[in-house]
């Protein structure tokens, strides 16, 4: 117990970091994806807990404390990372449509002859190359997927996380997922190439 | 409540996977897809890319020394 004069201070912080402790490593997770780089990642959630930690005594308890600290997180990110907050003007291509990969996979013949082409696909691409493939992404879009796909948000908790309407959330993730299929696509067939190309008897070691 | 077709089916894809639809489309986008040759492996795929990016973003817990730095912070 700490000293009688300021006990509500001491008991807040004991409260604060057993709710953040919780939470720290989702929200290691995100900002490293949503700033793409490890000090910037360490910056925002540092600057995120500091946030937190200064408006905890707006925190209801028994209210959703995963949103109220990703939407501090969202808000640092917005006000010192993020740069463009319009939407990317680039004209979706054409002939990229929600099935993009699986499409490119099942007109493959160089996919096709390994027999099950879905799954050779898929167990070709490194996390890197997901990894690359979401950075690669404009903002607007790398967000919503961040949120959406790796975090577990539903559609309305990312529509309050970003003050965007629903509507605008769904079709931001629905290009941002087939930009990143573009990606995946293009990482797969390179890894496709160089693994086709390699003697197999690499396997051996030195 | 008319019964979809494939296209709309598909159309619908993404937000079955995301668990925002309602439990009467729900229940018949998932008996289509079970059965239907087209929307099947494309339903199949798309569940297993999403699956994929989740699984590939994985990161380790925060690094000890960092959530010490950001626990000292309240102490001053």
């Amino acid at each position: 117990m700490a000293s009688q004069i300021a006990p509500i201070a001491a008991d807040d912080r004991e409260r604060f970091q057993a709710l953040a402790e919780e939470h720290l490593d989702s929200l290691f997770r995100a900002a490293l994806r949503l700033t793409r780089n490890r000090t910037r990642a360490e910056d925002l959630l540092q600057e995120t807990f500091l946030r937190a930690w200064r408006s905890f005594h707006t925190f209801k308890p028994g209210t959703n404390a995963r949103a109220w600290l990703y939407k501090i997180l969202m808000n640092a990110y917005i006000d010192g990372y993020r740069k463009a907050t319009r939407e990317p003007d680039i004209v979706d291509q054409e002939d990229v449509d929600e099935f993009y990969l699986y499409t490119k996979v099942q007109e493959s013949d160089d996919f096709r002859r390994a027999g099950d082409p879905e799954e050779v696909l898929l167990s070709r691409l490194m996390d890197a190359d997901v990894k690359g493939a979401l950075d690669s992404l404009p903002d607007v879009f790398r967000e919503v997927v961040i949120l959406a796909d790796i975090e577990g948000f539903s559609y309305k908790e990312i529509a309050e996380l970003l003050g965007i309407p629903i509507g605008t959330v769904m079709s931001r993730l629905h290009r941002g997922r087939r930009q990143l299929q573009v990606k995946l696509w293009e990482y797969a067939k390179r890894a496709h190439y160089v693994r086709a190309a390699k003697p197999p008897a690499e396997s051996g070691g030195r | 409540m008319t019964e979809l077709d494939c296209e709309q089916i598909l159309q619908l894809v993404w937000q079955f996977l995301d668990g925002e639809i309602d439990e009467t489309r729900y229940l018949e986008i998932e008996a289509h897809v079970a059965a239907c040759a087209d929307c099947g492996p494309r339903y199949q795929f798309q569940r297993r890319l999403l699956a994929l990016v989740e699984m590939k973003c994985r990161e380790g817990p925060i690094p000890t020394e960092l959530k010490r730095k950001l626990f000292r912070l309240l102490e001053e």
